[in-house]
């Protein structure tokens, strides 16, 4: 149990720069998300909190000590991979015992911390099989079972659940969500997916360039992305993104009271309606593309008649619209999001921002 | 594929047939004058059909030997067969295995100068290099004894390559996992990379002992003293005796004594011998 | 140069690791070739008493030798006659087991083990069979009118020396045939074979043109060995002559220095030598590298 502080972390591959000045502070047992396209620098992040990866400048601290010139097995932590890492020629108690063996764990104890972390996972019947003979999920058990016999001060998972498929992920994104509340372990969790991180995060860290972009809950993330970044990688599908050139002139639009220098505004898909709203409401003339019913709900591609701008709606059900029909798609003025593009941020001011 | 072309699959067959043969019979005329007595080699053909003294000349060859011709019995030799290539192959696995670990796992100045060092032992097979390297044996005291026979064939860029080639195939992640897991570079070596590295080792094994076992210009030139000399140098001097024409009946016993061992374990270790083969050239 | 995306810090290590491996190299392999290179510019006379520097007469004298340029021609012709026979009789025998189904681990098991037959070895076996007094080839030849003796014909003995260094070769090239037939996609001699080629068509347009990196890779390994490899085999069978006329480099490298004695002139000869293998090396990466892009 433990914190982690990671103050004016850099990193340089040669010249260039992968993570430019990151400030972090994990609460004791908080589970923190850094998500991000690839190459954001996500990775490196927490390759360099395992120790895996040299600091250029910066400080890393864990339960309170610097860690910077530690060694990875000095830290106290525990990671999971990408790809599991399992020892192929050892058994799956085998794998379990020996990180806790190189430590010099005493036998009682190691033998209790197995059983512990086997019952918690279910692994029990599997403890004398080898790696493959295993299936995927089993493995990603076993995997996270290592690191919880070792009863670290923090967990590190390294995009944990990207051999998965789409099913086991989900169920095994909740598993460890539970398991995290159970254990309350200090995590950091990087990913690549922008739903696995909404559901997994205690606060979430919007990652991009080697920068944080955001950092904050994911409905705070959600319901006010700081950056034009953040609005467009955040929610699926993502948010539309539209210039003010594009619906100048639209009704409703002049009584919009926008803040200064706003030329962007972004509009969630579940937040346009085919129908009126009541109150003021921005209304904007558009040309059905393409309907995809996915469900319970559809997606609708429009595009609008005055600046053929593509834009995209969620509908609950499945309206009956043919591809080339007229429609009017509105707006509830709150449900703006109102940006600058030069600066890349919001223009009401920050409030989630830390 | 479905195919209709019996008189194909039947041309097939006898090529096939015929390669057995062309491969087989300089084998099987040695194992059938092997099993001769020494007057029916006067008739002017040798025998095609097995003779009767089988046993009594493979006896003789392995117990005594011909001491006219200077060879001491063939057991001595394969003996000493035995030892060089085992020795030959696991020194050159092992010293492999530590260099390809220190080149794969760490950086280190003059690293790229160390691997083209490694590199360069492939361009300079004994055979173009063997008086210089003769000397050196000379000068170190080291002929007729076993380190003179097998240290000098013991450095090997192909056992270096194949093992730098398999460690850069392990996941990065499996050295990071044991690294977060308390291993050092010496554990990490003897507890993962060893037992991951064991086919691999095998299949060397079988190759490198064959080219231990069937070394000839080496073994000949740095032993004059018969307690060292190993079978397959052993049987020339067998064969090239003054006196105008050999024993053929105890010749052949010895050819096939010293083909047996090798032949052997290609025929029972086909599938690493395959992998040693193929893996080892490319 | 590659190596692992994390590594271990150590600073001594390595370079432990590598120590035994690099003394060897050093004291048997670059030593001994630094030698050769420097005994090549130098004269020893009669009793070693005394060497003198004489650049690059050594190396002028040999090329001015008789005797070496018919070696040169005679490893010539030795080695692209074992490279041309060794190579297609094993293409053939790789095709035909990769035409059999059932059968072909046993065919497989037969073919390959004279691999661990050693050279020398080889050169008794054939020159037992090649016996011009009681060999069964010789036998069979008198039945055509051929009187086989290879101790006093020249080519007789050069064409023994190339069968039985074929021979040995034949298992080697067989397997990297049938591994290289094996890669050859399914899919593409089933297409063709669809658009109507028959076997011999699809062996010749599709099979054996995709089969080049292989192919291609045995040629230098097989130059190679005819070169380097085969001393065993000259020396049980022929000892290179009659008159010179199986006096292959390799074989008259260690007969000049060890049987002749003459210092300077060997070890001009392993100079050439190197530079030959240095060349076949260089080949042979340069071709892996490209393949590598592919």
């Amino acid at each position: 149990m433990a914190t982690i502080n990671l103050v004016d972390l850099k990193k340089n591959y040669g010249p260039v720069p992968a993570v430019k000045g990151i400030n972090l502070s994990v609460k004791d047992g908080e589970l923190i998300v850094l998500v991000g396209p690839s190459g954001c620098g996500k990775s490196t992040l927490l390759r360099m909190v395992a120790g895996l990866e040299s600091v250029t400048s910066g400080r890393i601290e864990i339960a309170g000590r610097d860690v910077v010139k530690a060694e990875p097995a000095e830290r106290d932590i525990a990671m999971v991979f990408q790809n599991y890492a399992l020892y192929p020629h050892m058994t799956v108690r085998q794998n379990l015992e020996y990180g806790l063996k190189n430590r010099g764990t005493p036998r009682e104890e190691i033998d209790r911390r197995v059983k512990e972390a086997a019952d918690i996972l279910e692994i029990g019947p599997m403890l004398d099989r080898k790696p493959r003979q295993l299936s995927g999920g089993q493995r990603q058990r076993v995997a996270m079972g290592r690191a919880i016999v070792r009863e670290p001060a923090a967990f590190l998972f390294d995009e944990p659940l990207s051999n998965l498929d789409a099913k086991l992920r989900v169920q095994m994104r909740v598993e460890i969500r539970k398991l995290q509340r159970r254990l309350k372990t200090t995590s950091l969790y990087v990913t690549h997916d922008q739903l696995e991180a909404m559901t997994l995060a205690d606060r979430l860290v919007v990652m991009n360039g080697g920068l944080v972009e955001q950092l904050g809950t994911p409905t705070e993330v959600y319901d006010r992305p700081a950056t034009l970044f953040v609005a467009g990688f955040i929610g699926s599908p993502p948010m539309n993104l539209l210039s003010l050139e594009s619906i100048a002139g639209a009704s409703g639009f002049d009584g919009l009271n926008l803040p200064a220098g706003t030329d962007v505004v972004g509009i969630r898909p579940d937040q346009l309606t085919l129908e009126q709203p009541t109150g003021p409401s921005l209304a904007l003339a558009a040309t059905v593309e393409l309907l995809e019913p996915i469900g319970g709900e559809s997606h609708l591609h429009v595009r609008l008649n005055t600046s053929n701008q593509a834009v995209i709606l969620s509908v609950p059900g499945r309206p009956d619209i043919a591809e080339g029909a007229a429609v009017t798609i509105h707006a509830r003025p709150a449900d703006l999001h109102p940006f600058n593009r030069e600066s890349g941020r919001r223009t009401d001011t920050a409030v989630a921002n830390p | 594929m479905v195919e209709n072309r019996p008189l194909l699959s039947f041309l097939t067959h006898l090529v096939l047939i015929v390669g057995v043969v062309i491969v087989v019979f300089p084998v099987y005329l040695a194992f059938v004058a092997s099993t001769h007595g020494n007057g029916d080699f006067l008739s002017g053909l040798v025998p095609l059909l097995p003779g009767p003294n089988l046993i009594e000349n493979y006896r003789l060859m392995l117990t005594e030997g011909i001491s006219t011709a200077g060879a001491p019995p063939l057991w001595i030799m394969l003996g000493n067969s035995l030892v060089i290539a085992i020795i030959i192959a696991v020194g050159k696995i092992a010293i492999s295995l530590l260099s390809a670990y220190a080149i794969v796992f760490f950086k280190f100045p003059f690293r790229l100068l160390a691997f083209w060092i490694i590199f360069i032992t492939l361009m300079l097979p004994v055979e173009v290099r063997i008086i210089p390297t003769f000397k050196v044996v000379a000068d170190l005291g080291l002929l007729n004894s076993y380190v003179g026979l097998t240290l000098p064939l013991i450095a090997s860029a192909t056992a270096t390559f194949l093992f730098r080639q398999f460690f850069l195939t392990i996941p990065d992640e499996l050295m990071e996992a044991a690294r977060v897991d308390g291993a050092g570079p010496l554990k990490f070596f003897r507890d993962i990379l060893l037992p991951l590295s064991r086919t691999n080792i095998a299949a060397l094994f079988v190759i490198l002992f064959i080219y231990g076992w069937v070394q000839y210009l080496w073994p000949l030139l740095v032993t004059t003293d018969s307690r060292y000399y190993t079978v397959v140098m052993g049987i020339k001097r067998l064969a090239a005796t003054a006196d105008g024409e050999p024993q053929w009946h105890l010749v052949m016993a010895a050819v096939m004594l010293a083909m047996l061992p090798p032949v052997l374990v290609v025929i029972f270790m086909q599938r690493l011998f395959v992998k040693g083969l193929v893996e080892t050239e490319k | 140069m590659q190596t692992k995306r994390t590594i271990f810090p150590n600073k001594l290590l390595p370079y432990l690791l590598l120590a035994p491996q690099l003394a060897v190299t050093l004291i048997f392999f670059i030593w001994p070739a630094v030698q050769a290179v420097k005994s090549s510019f130098e004269r020893e006379d009669p009793f070693g008493f005394k060497t003198t520097f004489i650049w690059f007469d050594n190396y002028k004298r040999l090329f001015a030798d008789p005797t070496y340029l018919n070696s040169v021609g005679k490893t010539a012709v030795f080695a692209v006659s074992v490279t041309l026979l060794a190579m297609s009789v094993s293409l053939l025998l790789a095709v035909s087991v990769n035409r059999v189904l059932r059968t072909n681990r046993v065919y497989t098991t037969l073919l390959v083990w004279p691999y661990a037959v050693a050279p020398v070895v080889v050169g008794i076996l054939w020159w037992f069979m090649f016996n011009p007094s009681i060999g069964i080839a010789p036998y069979l030849l008198r039945g055509l009118g051929i009187n086989w003796n290879h101790r006093i014909d020249g080519s007789h003995a050069m064409l023994l020396v190339i069968i039985a260094a074929s021979w040995k070769q034949i298992s080697y090239n067989f397997l990297f045939f049938v591994a290289g037939l094996q890669s050859v996609p399914q899919s593409l001699t089933e297409a063709a074979a669809i658009d109507g080629a028959g076997p011999f068509k699809r062996f010749w347009t599709i099979v054996f043109p995709l089969l080049s990196p292989t192919t291609f890779f045995l040629l230098i390994v097989n130059i190679n060995y005819a070169m380097f490899d085969t001393f065993g085999i000259i020396d049980a069978t022929t000892s290179g002559g009659p008159a010179q006329a199986t006096n292959i480099l390799v074989y008259k490298v260690y007969a000049d220095g060890f049987l002749g004695l003459n210092i300077g002139s060997s070890a001009a000869q392993s100079v050439v030598l190197m530079l030959i293998v240095i060349a076949l090396t260089a080949i042979q990466f340069r071709y892996i590298e490209r393949r590598v892009q592919y």
